[in-house]
């Protein structure tokens, strides 16, 4: 099997000609760095099989940020067919990238993409000794062409270009630093070259101090050549990414901000209120009618066995049910995310709201993460990669999980709708700029204490506007609803049928109808002392919070299953009922949905967190979640039962316990330098 | 004079890049700010502390801090 990789600076159009290649539908975006991890896919082409690699974007083979490390990683390896994507609006500084790997002796062909303009192709693949081809990465099929990297430049015409010494493949702007380095260091000329482009392995310290020296002189003689290859070949660049008439409007700050605020509450109400409970309906109905009921009728006639009868129609339908009935929602929610991803409108918003979140020690860029959070918490956690500095990125991804994601959703509606009628529109409003306040201000905390940043280097390319794809989002909407079905009969089920059998046996392993005498229910019953400060010493409801660290859908179906109810009316009736297992006051309604909102990262999230910042900050995510969401929920218990005063007191015990936290970080951390010394 | 100061959309040739951080130095190098470039400050935010700069037809934001560490003559 070969490898093919498709390399290129961020944004070219990847992730898009990975797509239109290998016929798949990973995640693309008008964003710098929407890929944050090598993809892969094989494919079968000509009785041969091809792993197609979509790489992460790099400017440069001396890395400066996370993904880009990946990439070059993965370059470097070898043996592998290599295409380079370069967008014809910035070709000088994408064939930066070519020049590093020509230098690297890295064979691989260049693809044009959005070429609007004539570019002379002859003369641009003689001079750089390399195939190019003009390419449009949304339509591109795979082909031989394509996948003809090794055969000549021009057949039997072909020449080695001026720029080249004779008999060998450096360029000749390199032979001059290599000449020099060889008679002060006594090295090879490979390890001279790789040093040059960023690869130190086997060198000593002033050996690279002296091969960094001369890196300002090596980049501009690049440049110098890029300037003089391209006047050659009659390319010159007409159009600006960032001047059309859309930013003027989008630029201003005021615009900006109002644009924002309106899409997003406009967003939700169409997503919670409008179109999607229509959709819902429509959805469990059909499911209902199709499905549902024939097979209950086929299971009665068949059986009496009320133990098999009751599995079926609460254990398995009640739980995947009440849970697809939330697709709709999620798909629309996405539809909304990719709008702003698609429009090139994420970047625009990471300029105009940097000075405001570098108050809370964040940069532009984690509105994109911020928003992609509202989708998937997990996503978005892997998507700090491509934040350079490392607080930056432990920062960013322990604030992420404060974002609510999709899978919160339900249990918002469920709760809004049961106890707040009309009003349900601004409760789901505020939970979600609740959790962006809390985002925000933990983002300052840490930012003055544990996680310092500067804030110094926002270095963000803009995308082009660009024209809505219908035919795209419909594909982002299709892939989330499949994949959230997915989940639903994965994880869902597998867990609804565990709570199920959990809930409906006692510990003598018999068959109960009681909820109240099941093993889940006595075991949640104990736990259940440690919430009642907060208004949740239901059973019930601790058994939801505990699936719900699994994943958040499960509190939804974990509480249908205790109420005994399939679709979602029902479910939003049975809540405010004294007789349901699962029931709020109006007061542990709102502790619930806040505790919800802020208490746990799930488990895949956690994986994830684990892998990109370390198992501390795993723990110190999900201590500091839990702790952050119990006080909130205490406080707005607390002013909800028991009035002002009795909150005001609460609030500043709540105060001494926190600066007494923060005092034990900030001695531990003090301690940890006087032992260790790591951290220097 | 620092690119910084630079008039809002006026050509400015850059003569010096002069940041401590070499390796964001480096980065800015490669992503084409190098001596003889032609630039220009198109905007700054509302707080002033982050602009947005046009070189080699792309767009990128800079922050005031390396903004004011890039020196420019008008082109």
């Amino acid at each position: 099997m070969r490898r093919v990789l498709l390399i290129g600076n961020p944004n070219v159009g990847k992730s898009t000609l990975f797509n239109s290649l290998t016929k798949s539908a990973e995640h693309t975006g008008n964003f710098h760095g929407v890929t944050v991890e090598e993809k892969r896919k094989v494919v079968r082409y000509d009785d041969e099989e091809y792993e197609f690699v979509d790489l992460p974007g790099l400017y440069s083979m001396n890395t400066f940020s996370f993904e880009e490390e990946i990439s070059r990683r993965e370059i470097m390896r070898g043996d592998s067919l290599n295409l380079v994507l370069v967008d014809a609006n910035t070709i000088k500084r994408n064939l930066y990238l070519c020049l590093q790997l020509i230098e690297l002796n890295i064979n691989f062909k260049i693809l044009i993409n959005n070429c609007n303009k004539k570019i002379n192709i002859n003369k641009l693949s003689i001079n750089l000794n390399k195939k190019c081809e003009i390419i449009n990465a949304k339509k591109e099929k795979l082909n031989k062409k394509i996948l003809n990297i090794r055969e000549k430049t021009h057949g039997n015409n072909y020449k080695i270009a001026e720029t080249y010494e004779n008999n060998t493949k450096i360029p000749q702007y390199l032979t001059k630093y290599i000449k020099l380095l060889q008679s002060k260091l006594n090295i090879d000329e490979n390890k001279i070259i790789l040093a040059i482009n960023g690869i130190f392995d086997g060198l000593n310290p002033r050996e690279i101090e002296l091969i960094k020296s001369l890196y300002p002189d090596i980049i501009k003689d690049r440049y110098d050549y890029l300037d003089h290859l391209l006047e050659e070949c009659n390319i010159c660049n007409d159009k600006v990414y960032g001047e059309s008439r859309a930013d003027k409007w989008l630029l201003n700050p005021a615009i900006m901000t109002l644009g924002f605020i309106t899409f997003f509450l406009l967003s939700i109400y169409i997503i919670f209120f409008l179109v999607g409970p229509f959709i819902s309906d429509l959805l469990t109905g059909l499911i209902d009618f199709i499905i549902i009921n024939p097979f209950m009728n086929f299971l009665y006639m068949i059986t009496d066995n009320i133990w098999l009868i009751e599995f079926f129609r609460s254990g398995v339908f009640s739980s995947v049910l009440t849970v697809v009935s939330f697709v709709p929602q999620v798909c629309l929610l996405f539809i909304f995310i990719t709008i702003l991803e698609d429009s090139g409108i994420i970047a625009r918003m990471a300029y105009v709201f940097d000075d405001f979140l570098s108050l809370f020690g964040l940069n532009g860029k984690a509105i994109y993460l911020m928003l992609l959070g509202l989708g998937c918490n997990t996503m978005s956690t892997l998507a700090c990669r491509n934040m350079s500095e490392k607080n930056m990125k432990i920062k960013t991804a322990l604030l992420n999980p404060y974002i609510s994601c999709m899978a919160r959703l339900p249990v918002f509606v469920l709760i809004a709708s049961a106890f707040f009628g009309i009003k349900s529109y601004f409760v789901v409003v505020g939970l979600y700029l609740l959790g962006l306040a809390v985002a925000l201000i933990l983002g300052a905390i840490l930012n003055k204490t544990i996680l310092k940043s500067n804030n110094n280097n926002l270095l963000l390319e803009f995308p082009p506007m660009r024209k809505l794809d219908i035919k795209h989002i419909a594909v982002v909407a299709e892939i989330n609803a499949i994949d959230m079905i997915k989940r639903v009969f994965t994880v869902v089920l597998c867990v609804g049928v565990i709570v199920w059998i959990l809930t409906h046996t006692m510990f003598n392993l018999n068959y109960t109808e009681v909820i109240t005498d099941s093993i889940l229910y006595s075991i949640a019953d104990k736990i259940s002392i440690i919430f009642k400060p907060i208004g949740l010493n239901s059973a019930g409801v601790v058994c939801a919070l505990i699936t719900g660290l699994m994943a958040k859908e499960l509190i939804v179906s974990t509480i249908s299953i205790s109420n005994n109810v399939s679709t979602q009316s029902a479910l939003i009736s049975s809540l405010a009922l004294t007789t349901s297992v699962v029931h709020f006051s109006l007061p542990s309604a709102v502790s619930f949905l806040i505790f919800v909102l802020l208490y746990c990262p799930c488990v895949s999230n956690m994986a994830v967190l684990k892998r990109e910042v370390g198992s501390f900050y795993m723990w110190f995510s999900i201590i500091s979640q839990i702790t952050i969401a119990y006080m909130i929920s205490f406080v707005a218990y607390h002013l909800l039962t028991r009035g002002l005063v009795s909150t005001i007191i609460a609030l500043i015990v709540i105060s001494i316990i926190l600066f007494a936290i923060i005092y034990i970080i900030k001695k531990v951390k003090h301690s940890k330098c006087l032992t260790c010394g790591r951290c220097k | 004079m620092s690119l910084y100061d630079a008039k809002l959309n006026t050509d400015c040739i850059i003569v010096d890049i002069d940041i401590a951080d070499e390796k964001m130095k480096i980065r800015l190098m490669e992503l084409g700010l190098v001596e003889g470039t032609k630039i220009k400050v198109t905007r700054k935010s509302a707080g002033k502390k982050t602009l947005l700069v046009v070189f080699y037809s792309s767009c990128f934001t800079l922050k005031d801090n390396i903004a004011k560490a890039i020196k420019v003559n008008y082109a």
